[in-house]
C-alpha cells in the first residue's frame, strides 16, 4: 500500500499530537511524503487534540479523506472531531480498551467498520513505563507492528526527543513501543497492509508548515522588518521572525494592535527596507486604512493573510476561502492591489518570493492569502533549489533623477524611481492626498486620472504572467476545474482519479488571484462546456470575481461550502462524473417519463 | 537677553552688529512677505498691499546695513545669525487675522517699529564696545522716526467701523 | 559664540508656504522647529518627519526633510518603524490633539514605553481645526462647538499628565509667545536619547476662544524653572501637570537624569551579538532538513 490516512484523537495530556509529530518526522527522514494537521478543542490547554497523518510514497497534495487508520484513546474526544476525522467501513478502528467499549458497540452512528481493536493501551504504558503517559508511544508501536512504517526511524526519533530526559526514559520508551508493536504482531489485521518503502533518499526532504516557510520565503527574499499583531493562525509568522530576524541585521516588531503592526511595516518600507505584515481575517480588516495609505503613496509592502472562518471572529482554527473580497476589494477608492495565493506548503515559498518581487517592482501592497490548513500543517518538502529564484529590488534613483527629484514621475512603465530616507537630493513628502508628480497635493480631476491611470496601469504587465497559473490537463478538454490555496491540493488529487477514469477535464490552479488575467481565463474556457470553481467558501468568491471580467461557458458553475466542511477530492470526483454525463447526454438528467 | 539666543552682548564687536542690524531687518522682511502671501491666500487685498509695501521698506533697510558692512568688514564670515533673534522687529505671527484692516495691518507694522526701538534701546545699554553703542543709538532714533511716519499713516485713515471689524464670513467659533 | 555650523534655519524651510489662517500659532511653532534642527545639525536628508491628519499635519511639508503626511492618528506607529528600521536616520513626529490623543491615544503609551529614540510634537489647541471646529479630547468640558451645542459633557484629556504617568523620559510643553523658550525646548527633545514629548499650546485663531490665544499666553504663562520646578523629578511634575487646562507652565517639566537605553540602541546591540548565528539567506530552509 502506498498511502495511509491515520486520525488519532484524544485528551490533551495524551500525547496524541506528539504521537504524529513523532511519526511524521521519522517519515520525513525516511524519505516519505507525508503531511499532518492538528484540531484542538477551544481551552487553551488539556482540552481534547487529534491529529491526521498522511503518509505517502508520492506526492500528496491534502490531507485526504475517510481514515484509514482511527486511533481513539478515548471516545468521547474522538467524536468531538466529528467530520475531521471520518470512519468508513475499511477504517481500522483502535481503541483503549478501558472505555469499556465493546468492540460491536462503537458509538460512531451509521457505519460498522470492520476491523476493530479493543487495545489496552493506558495498562501497557503503565507495564512500560509506570504511568500511562506513554499511551501515545503504545500507539506508535501497534502502528509500526501493523503497517511496517519507519520503525528505526521511530525510534532513532525517541533516542533524540528523550535523551534529555535521561537513558531510563528511552529504554521505557523503547519498552512501550515493543509492547505495541507485540499486540499488533499477536493480533494481525485480517488483510495484511504492509507500507511500500518510499523512493527518494533518506535525511534530505524538509518538514515545516506553511506559516514556517512563508517567514523563511520572506526572509529569504531580502525582507528585513516585521510588524504585527498576535492572531490565530498566522502568530508563528511573527513567532519566527522574533527568533531569527535580528540575526540578518533585520528587526520585528509585536505591535499594540493589528494597524500599528501595519503601521510600523509600511514605515520601515518607507525608510527603504523590504517588510511585512501577517495576520487573519480581523486584523486584515483593520489594515485595510493604512493599505490603502500604501497603494497612493505607492510603497512596497506584503501582507499575509492566513484566511480562517470568517466572518468577524468567525471559526479561527478552521481554514476557509472567503477573504478574497476583502483581499482584492477592501478599502475606500479605486485601489488595485495584487493577491496571490499559495497552494501548499511546498509553493508557498515561492508564491512569497514573488510576492516581495511584485510589491517591490511595482511598488505596491500585495496580499498573500494563506489558509489556516495550509499555514498550520506540517508538510514534507523536497529540496528546493533557492538558487534558482530572482529577487527584484525597487527601482532606486540615479544620479540624474537625483537632480531634480519628483517622486511620482510619469514613467513608460508607471513605475516611478522610489528615493528613502537618508539619500540625498531624494527628499519628498509622501502622503495619502492625492498628489502631481511632485508629490505636492492636488484636488485637480485631470492629475487624478493620470495618477489613477498610472496606479492601474503599472499593474497590466501582471495579467500577461502566465506562469503564475498552473494548468494541468490537455488544453482542450471540455471538463474544467479551477481552485485556489488549499483546495487546489484537493482538486488536483481529484484531477488524477477523474484522468485515471477516464474523465477528460483539465485543472487551473492560479497564484495570482488578481487583478484578473483575463486572457488567461479566456484561453482556459474557451474549449471548456462544463465545470466547477471549487472554493471553501459560501460565496465562491474566485467565480464571482472572474465574472466580473470574464464571460464564463454556462456550464461553469461554484462547488463551494464555508470552512470547517472540509471538501474532499471524491466528491469532486463524483461531480466532475455527472457532469461528464451531462455531456455526453444531456437529456438523461432529465427524469424519464416512460 | 529676551528674544535673543547665545548672544553676549558685552562681547559684540561693530562687525557683529551691524550683522545683527542686518538679520533684524531680514527676519522682518522675510515676516512682512509671509504676511503678504498669507493675506493674499485670504483674500485681503488691503492688507497683502500693505504688507508688501512694508516688506520692500524693510529689504531697503537691510541693504543699506548690508552695504555698509561689506564696505567695512568685506566678506567675513558671521558670527550672529538668524537662529539667534526671536521677532525682534518681525511683527508676531500672532498680530495678523485673515480679516483685518488696512489700520490694523499698519498698526501691527506700527508694534513692530516701537519693538525694535525698545530692542536697541535696551541693547545700548549692555554693549561695551563704543562703536557698537553709537549705532544701536543710530538704530534706535531710526525706529523712532520709522514709527512716526506710520503713525502719519494710521492717522490719515478714517476710523475702521465695527462692520469692517467684524466678519460674519468667517466661521466663528461658539 | 560658536563656529559656523552646517545647516541654518532656512536650510529647513521648504519652498512651499503654508496655508494656516493668518495667526495661527503654527506658524511660531514651525519656525521654532527650523531653529531647533538648525541647532542639531542634521542634514535634512537624514530626517523623516511623520505626520498625521490635521492643521498641524501640513509642518513636515514646510520642512525640506523627507515627511509622510501619512492617517489620521497613525504617525506613531509609521515613524516607529522608520526608526527600527533606519536608526541612524532623526526622526520627528507632528500632530495636534485630536491626531494624538483621541484616534491616536491608544499609540501613545506603547510609544513611549517602546522608548525609540523619536520626537513627539503636538499642537495642542483643545479644538479641531481642519475640519471646522469640532471638539477636541482636550477641550475644556463646558465648551460649546460645532459638536457640543449646548456644551461638552466631558472631562479633557491631559495629555501632559498622560505621557508622564506612562513613563515618558522628557516631556515639556511650549508656546509660541515664548519663541525661544520653544525652539529651545524642541532641540532639547530632539537631543533626548528616547522618547521625547512636546506639547505646544498653539491656539487655533479661527475656532478657538479668544482667551486662548497667543496674546493671552503671553500674559498668563509662567516657566517652570521661575517656579523653582525640578526637572528630575517625575511626581513633582506630574504635580504641576495636573493644573493643565488652569495653567500654561513652559519648560521641560521632566527629563530623566539617568535615561534608559533606546530600544534602537538595544535592537543594534542584538543584531550584533546574533549576526554570527544568520544561516546565509540562501540556505535558510536547511533549519527544517529532517535529519
Amino acid at each position: 500500500m502506498d498511502d495511509l490516512v491515520i486520525g488519532m484523537a484524544g485528551s490533551g495530556g495524551d500525547g496524541i499530537v506528539s504521537a504524529g509529530e513523532s511519526l511524521i518526522a521519522a517519515a520525513a527522514y525516511e524519505g516519505y511524503h507525508a503531511l499532518m494537521t492538528k484540531s484542538f478543542g477551544s481551552q487553551v490547554r488539556g482540552g481534547e487534540s487529534s491529529c491526521r497523518v498522511r503518509l505517502s510514497t508520492h506526492r500528496v497534495h491534502n490531507p485526504g479523506g475517510a481514515l484509514d487508520v482511527a486511533v481513539a484513546l478515548n471516545w468521547d474526544d474522538f467524536l468531538k472531531f466529528g467530520a475531521e476525522l471520518p470512519v468508513s467501513g475499511d477504517t481500522v478502528v483502535i481503541y483503549d480498551s478501558k472505555s469499556g467499549v465493546a468492540p460491536n458497540a462503537l458509538p460512531l452512528v451509521g457505519v460498522s467498520p470492520k476491523e476493530v481493536f479493543a487495545v489496552p493501551i493506558g495498562d501497557m504504558a503503565k507495564a512500560a513505563t509506570g504511568s500511562d503517559k506513554a499511551k501515545n508511544t503504545v500507539v506508535l508501536g501497534l502502528i509500526a507492528g501493523w503497517f511496517d512504517i519507519a520503525r528505526e526511524s521511530i525510534l532513532r526519533g525517541f533516542r533524540k526527543k528523550f535523551a534529555k530526559k535521561g537513558e531510563e526514559m528511552v529504554k521505557a520508551n523503547e519498552k512501550a513501543f515493543a509492547l505495541g508493536e507485540e499486540f499488533a504482531r499477536a493480533h494481525p489485521l485480517e488483510r495484511t497492509r504492509k507500507f511500500d518503502r518510499p523512493e527518494s533518499n533518506q535525511g534530505n526532504k524538509l518538514l515545516l508548515d506553511g506559516n514556517d516557510m512563508c517567514a523563511a520565503a520572506s526572509i529569504f527574499s531580502g525582507c528585513e522588518f516585521f510588524g504585527g499583531y498576535p492572531i490565530t493562525p498566522s502568530t508563528e509568522i511573527m513567532q519566527f521572525y522574533t527568533r531569527e530576524v535580528w540575526k540578518y541585521g533585520g528587526a520585528v516588531m509585536q505591535a499594540e494592535d493589528e494597524i500599528a503592526g501595519i503601521g510600523a511595516a509600511l514605515g520601515a518600507s518607507f525608510a527603504g527596507k523590504k517588510a511585512m505584515t501577517a495576520t487573519s481575517g480581523p486584523g486584515l480588516s483593520l489594515k485595510t486604512e493604512i493599505m490603502g495609505l500604501a497603494s497612493i503613496a505607492e510603497l512596497p509592502l506584503v501582507i499575509v493573510d492566513v484566511q480562517r472562518g470568517g466572518p468577524s471572529t468567525g471559526l479561527p482554527t478552521k481554514p476557509e476561502q472567503s477573504d478574497l473580497f476583502a483581499a482584492a476589494f477592501s478599502g475606500h477608492g479605486d485601489v488595485l492591489r495584487p493577491v496571490l495565493a499559495p497552494t501548499s506548503v511546498a509553493d508557498t515559498f515561492e508564491v512569497t518570493v514573488e510576492s516581495f518581487n511584485i510589491a517591490e517592482k511595482y511598488q505596491t501592497p500585495v496580499l498573500l492569502l494563506s489558509d489556516q490548513e495550509i499555514a498550520q500543517r506540517k508538510e514534507t518538502v523536497d529540496p528546493i533549489d533557492t538558487s534558482r529564484f530572482v529577487i527584484e529590488n525597487r527601482k532606486l534613483p540615479t544620479a540624474t533623477d537625483l537632480q531634480d527629484y519628483s517622486r511620482f514621475k510619469m514613467t513608460e512603465d508607471n513605475v516611478s524611481p522610489l528615493s528613502h530616507p537618508g539619500i540625498p537630493g531624494g527628499n519628498y513628502q509622501g502622503a495619502g492626498i492625492e498628489h502631481n508628480t511632485k508629490g505636492n497635493p492636488t484636488a485637480s480631476g485631470k492629475i487624478h486620472q493620470q495618477m489613477n491611470e498610472k496606479r492601474f496601469n503599472k499593474l497590466n504587465p501582471l495579467k500577461a504572467r502566465r506562469e503564475l497559473f498552473k494548468l494541468e490537463g490537455n488544453a482542450d478538454a471540455p471538463l474544467a476545474l479551477v481552485a485556489w490555496g488549499s483546495i487546489a491540493g484537493v482538486c488536483r488529487e481529484a484531477f488524477i482519479r477523474a484522468k485515471a477514469e477516464g474523465l477528460d477535464v483539465k485543472l487551473l490552479v492560479p497564484w495570482l488571484l488578481y487583478p484578473i488575467a483575463e486572457e488567461v481565463y479566456r484561453d482556459f474556457f474557451a474549449s471548456v462546456k462544463a465545470g466547477f470553481f471549487v472554493e471553501l467558501s459560501h460565496q465562491a468568491q474566485l467565480h464571482k470575481i472572474v465574472r466580473m471580467y470574464v464571460d464564463l461557458p454556462k456550464g461553469i458553475t461554484a462547488f463551494c461550502r464555508g470552512g470547517a466542511n472540509p471538501i474532499q477530492s471524491g466528491e469532486v470526483v463524483a461531480e466532475l462524473r455527472k457532469a461528464s454525463l451531462a455531456l455526453q447526454s444531456p437529456a438523461q438528467t432529465v427524469a424519464s417519463e416512460d | 537677553m529676551e528674544k535673543t539666543r547665545s548672544i553676549d552682548f558685552s562681547k559684540l564687536t561693530l562687525c557683529d552688529a551691524l550683522d545683527l542690524a542686518t538679520i533684524v531687518e531680514e527676519e522682518a522682511k522675510e515676516r512682512y512677505g509671509e504676511f503678504a502671501h498669507q493675506m493674499e491666500i485670504h483674500h485681503n487685498p488691503d492688507a497683502a498691499g500693505f504688507f508688501k509695501f512694508m516688506l520692500k521698506i524693510e529689504a531697503l533697510h537691510e541693504g543699506r546695513l548690508a552695504d555698509r558692512r561689506r564696505q567695512l568688514f568685506g566678506d567675513a564670515p558671521r558670527k550672529v545669525r538668524r537662529e539667534m533673534i526671536f521677532d525682534i522687529e518681525a511683527p508676531e505671527y500672532d498680530e495678523v487675522r485673515a480679516n483685518m484692516t488696512h489700520r490694523q495691518a499698519l498698526e501691527t507694522a506700527l508694534n513692530a517699529e516701537k519693538k525694535a526701538f525698545a530692542f536697541f534701546d535696551e541693547a545700548a545699554k549692555h554693549v561695551k564696545d563704543s562703536e557698537v553703542q553709537a549705532l544701536f543709538v543710530e538704530l534706535r532714533e531710526e525706529e523712532i522716526e520709522h514709527a512716526g511716519l506710520v503713525e502719519k499713516e494710521i492717522s490719515k485713515l478714517p476710523p475702521d467701523s465695527p462692520t469692517d471689524v467684524d466678519d460674519e464670513e468667517e466661521p466663528v467659533a461658539h | 559664540m560658536t563656529s559656523l555650523p552646517t545647516f541654518q534655519a532656512k536650510d529647513f524651510k521648504s519652498d512651499l508656504k503654508p496655508i494656516w489662517c493668518p495667526g495661527c500659532g503654527d506658524f511660531g511653532v514651525v519656525q521654532a522647529i527650523y531653529r531647533a534642527l538648525a541647532g542639531i545639525g542634521r542634514a535634512p536628508h537624514d530626517i523623516a518627519f511623520v505626520s498625521g491628519i490635521g492643521c498641524s499635519s501640513r509642518i513636515p511639508g514646510y520642512t525640506t526633510a523627507y515627511g509622510f503626511n501619512s492617517v489620521h492618528g497613525r504617525a506613531l506607529p509609521i515613524a516607529q518603524g522608520i526608526k527600527m528600521a533606519k536608526p541612524d536616520l532623526l526622526v520627528l513626529v507632528a500632530g495636534g490633539d485630536g491626531d494624538g490623543f483621541s484616534i491616536g491615544g491608544g499609540h501613545v503609551a506603547h510609544a513611549i514605553r517602546r522608548n525609540l529614540d523619536i520626537t513627539y510634537i503636538v499642537m495642542d489647541n483643545q479644538i479641531y481645526g481642519l475640519t471646522k471646529g469640532q471638539l477636541s479630547p482636550t477641550s475644556p468640558r463646558g465648551l460649546k462647538t460645532v459638536t457640543s451645542e449646548y456644551g461638552s459633557l466631558e472631562e479633557p484629556v491631559n495629555p501632559l499628565l498622560y505621557v508622564l504617568a506612562y513613563g515618558a523620559n522628557f516631556v515639556a510643553q511650549g508656546t509660541p509667545a515664548d519663541m525661544a523658550g520653544l525652539a529651545d525646548v524642541i532641540e532639547q527633545a530632539i537631543r533626548f536619547p528616547g522618547f521625547s514629548f512636546v506639547n505646544v499650546q498653539s491656539p487655533c485663531v479661527t475656532f478657538g476662544q479668544e482667551e486662548q490665544q497667543v496674546k493671552a499666553h503671553r500674559a498668563n504663562m509662567k516657566s517652570l524653572p521661575s517656579l523653582e520646578h525640578d526637572p528630575t523629578n517625575r511626581l513633582a511634575a506630574m504635580d504641576l501637570a495636573q493644573q493643565y487646562g488652569r495653567s500654561l507652565h513652559t519648560g521641560v517639566f521632566y527629563k530623566n537624569p539617568d535615561p534608559p537605553p533606546t530600544l534602537d540602541a538595544q535592537v543594534r546591540e542584538r543584531q550584533h551579538n546574533l549576526e554570527g548565528k544568520a544561516i546565509p539567506r540562501e540556505r535558510i530552509l536547511d533549519m527544517f532538513v529532517q535529519k
